[in-house]
């Protein structure tokens, strides 16, 4: 963990996003929760076959709050050759939304987008309008809050120590049984004999 | 053990023979969930080769199985799937949580991860490392191997 | 009702039964459910559920400083921890703007470990496919020959896997004395290792008929799907990040990217093993043309000061000191970087906000992708052809539910 003597050093940008020309690894949209599906469709049919990654970024402090980024490749449907796919173009749509609000779903366009929507919805609480299955897929059906929001404690919530679960309490050796003393009796026997006291 | 001069027999106390025959034959559990999982499979590998300790063959099934090596980290949605199949192994068995993360969640101490499996079941023997090399694990089982032969759980360094 | 322990509700009709496929099997490659629905022995329907070793990789790189977050990054991909280490190291380089002067010998030998990497891993994945099969004598032989490959991490690195050898700005420390003898020893003993691989499954009757036409991928679907590396290049579209993005100096190295049209798990087993000779191929061109010179950048911000100086010198300590206690500042921006793992299109898209930590390391897991793909490939085959399906897919669960 950083040490305690250094926190967070401020003075921190509110929107980092896009700020790079120069990197250039993709070109970079935005676009408003609105337009977006329209958006996607439109870029679909353009030839960007693949959609590489939806993913969100959650800015606290910026309003809108959330991003959800979409990643997507164009590439040739039958292209057996390095030749023939040369250097796919990337596009990056960043799409700004307030907590609470929702997306409509992509997973009918690209059916990769199943399992991310879901967690993009699992740890960070967006909802997708029209998906098929939304539900958590890496926590617990039954885990509350959104993990991966900048306002959910890193070690979960109102925790000091890991609580012992409640599935642990079935046993023959019950959960929580204290040590009974007789570890730390043998080991001073063993001790002793490694060091030849017991002899004296 | 005593052998008797010029018979063609040998005598031991049935406690002995079991406590050999269990050490000499700990069969593991196939639970590999991470990183330590494939040191796990390092360990059956020709270079370090768990099967001259007697683990053999690891067993799928937990109602075959001797050993649990908790191999790995431990997620929250694994925590109940670990002590059922420990509750599904028969008698006597034992538990190895093999690396940092299974001992007490390792490098990641957040909302995910199980922090020590030895919260969910009873642990005998710790394994240090991320991830411990495959002679850290030999030695692992050596140790429970001399925990069987000083008489079930309550050897020296198991929970008594 | 879904559930992980639960089954699906709602009684099947007729010979329908409802199986659940782990998250405790030997042969799902890690900690998967998959919950299928099975008419006599064929599968109607198969759904996977993650999730169970979901470790909070991302919001633990969130707390920690930029060269810290490297060391849980590393354990997605637990097969070959180096590509994590890859991508993420270009990444911030990228963000820093000093990926054009990494040191020459940093980038060759970043190229040659992640290419080492990546034979470890492929010799994970034919092992554990030959044991799913029942064929447990390849098992040997590959772990045999990735001892050897991870003794030459721990050379380097310190350790057999997660050695957090690649640094921000280069790598920790150059190689030490002896590695490149024993990596020269490797490359000779590699062609009769890899022969010996191939001789016993490559051909072998039952690994044919258990694997071809099985699990067969069409490319529209695989492009839908998303799926990528060898999955992708079994159903014939030669993407591979290295010839199509490349980065670290690939484009100086001459190496083929083997393509198969046929989509089925055979394909996919046949791309692997030539990857791994075309691995090969890529270190003896590296070994080859290794230079001398530093291994990390010459920038006191990035880099922390050598050991030598900080007993000798006051500034080198002040530096030390505030480089492992602060951290450096990244400036902000957003990067997608992608590189080529054993497993596909590895890619981080970090964000910066200008401090000393990451603000988001979100990952493409290309494990995650090329599982999805399973609710389809499984449909119509029987239910032992479940195990090929998921070996010839290869998934690493770290990756997949981080």
């Amino acid at each position: 963990m950083p040490s305690p003597q250094a926190p967070p050093l401020g003075n921190h940008a509110l929107d980092p996003t896009a700020l790079r020309p120069e990197i250039d690894d993709a070109r970079i949209e935005r676009v408003e929760p609105s337009g977006l599906r329209a958006r996607l469709q439109a870029l679909k049919s353009e030839g960007f076959t693949t959609l590489i990654d939806v993913g969100a970024v959650d800015y606290l402090e910026r309003r809108p709050r959330f991003d959800v980024v979409y990643h997507l490749l164009k590439l040739p449907a039958a292209a057996a050759s390095v030749a023939a796919i040369g250097t796919p173009e990337r596009v990056r749509i960043l799409c700004g939304l307030d907590a609470g609000a929702a997306l409509p779903t992509v997973s009918d366009l690209w059916p990769s987008a199943d399992w991310p929507e879901r967690e993009v919805f699992d740890l960070f609480g967006i909802a997708f309008d029209g998906h098929p299955d939304l539900r958590r897929i890496q926590m617990p059906a039954d885990w509350e809050g959104h993990p991966l929001r900048k306002d959910y404690p890193l070690r979960g919530p109102g925790l000091e120590k890991t609580p012992r679960p409640d599935f642990a309490l079935k046993s023959n050796v019950p959960a929580g049984t204290p040590a009974s003393g007789k570890t730390a009796a043998a080991l001073a026997k063993q001790i002793a004999k490694i060091r030849g006291q017991d002899k004296a | 053990m005593e052998m008797m001069s010029g018979q063609q027999f040998l005598l031991a106390k049935l406690d002995d023979v079991a406590r050999w025959a269990q050490a000499s034959s700990v069969w593991p559990l196939t639970m590999g969930l991470a990183c330590c999982a494939i040191e796990m499979m390092s360990v059956t590998a020709p270079e370090y080769d768990i099967a001259r300790l007697g683990s053999e063959v690891f067993r799928a099934s937990p109602r075959q199985a001797d050993l649990m090596i908790v191999s790995g980290r431990v997620a929250q949605k694994m925590g109940p799937v670990i002590r059922r199949l420990y509750d599904q192994m028969a008698d006597p068995k034992w538990v190895i949580s093999m690396g940092a993360c299974a001992s007490s969640g390792g490098v990641f101490d957040n909302y995910a991860i199980v922090q020590g499996v030895d919260t969910i079941v009873p642990v005998d023997v710790y394994v240090p490392g991320c991830p411990p090399t495959p002679d850290g694990l030999l030695y692992a089982v050596n140790l429970i191997q001399q925990q069987i032969r000083q008489g079930g759980r309550g050897g020296v360094l198991a929970r008594a | 009702m879904h559930g992980p322990l639960g089954m699906m509700e709602g009684a099947t009709s007729g010979n329908q039964m409802v199986l659940s496929m782990g998250p405790q099997h030997p042969s799902t490659h890690g900690v998967l459910q998959v919950l299928t629905e099975i008419e006599g022995e064929v599968i109607c329907k198969a759904d996977p559920e993650i999730g169970y070793l979901h470790t909070g990789i991302e919001k633990s790189a969130e707390n920690l400083f930029w060269h810290q977050a490297s060391t849980v990054i590393e354990r997605m991909d637990y097969l070959s921890p180096l590509t994590n280490s890859m991508c993420y190291v270009l990444g911030v380089e990228k963000l820093l703007g000093v990926g054009d002067r990494i040191p020459e010998r940093a980038q060759q030998l970043r190229v040659l470990l992640c290419e080492l990497s990546r034979i470890a891993s492929h010799c994970v994945w034919l092992g554990t496919g030959g044991i799913d099969l029942g064929a447990i004598s390849p098992f040997f032989y590959a772990f045999d020959l990735r001892e050897n490959i991870l003794d030459l991490f721990e050379a380097s690195g310190g350790a057999r896997m997660h050695p957090n050898y690649l640094r921000i700005g280069g790598l920790r420390d150059d190689v030490p004395q002896g590695f490149l003898e024993r990596l020269d020893d490797l490359i000779a003993k590699f062609p009769g290792r890899m022969r010996e691989l191939r001789r016993l499954l490559q051909n072998n009757p039952i690994v044919q008929d258990r694997m071809v036409d099985v699990a067969v991928l069409y490319p529209e679907e695989a492009l839908a799907w998303n799926v990528s590396g060898p999955v992708l290049r079994g159903s014939g579209i030669a993407y591979d990040v290295r010839k199509a993005f490349p980065y670290s100096g690939y484009e100086n190295y001459e190496f083929d990217v083997p393509t198969r049209t046929e989509g089925d798990a055979y394909a996919r087993f046949l791309v692997r093993l030539d990857e791994m000779d075309q691995s090969m191929r890529i270190i003896s061109q590296v070994r080859k043309a290794l230079v001398p010179g530093p291994v990390m950048l010459d920038d006191t911000k990035v880099a922390p000061p050598p050991k030598e100086a900080i007993a000798l010198s006051m500034e080198a300590l002040i530096h030390h000191f505030k480089y492992v206690s602060e951290g450096f500042r990244v400036p902000p921006g957003d990067v997608y970087q992608a590189v080529e793992g054993p497993r596909g299109e590895l890619g981080y898209y970090i964000v910066s906000n200008g401090e000393n930590r990451p603000w988001r390391v979100r990952t493409r897991p290309p494990s995650l992708y090329n599982l999805q793909v399973l609710k389809k490939l499984a449909i119509g085959e029987l239910i032992a052809d479940m195990v090929v399906c998921i070996g010839s897919l290869d998934p690493v669960f770290g990756e997949v539910d981080r």
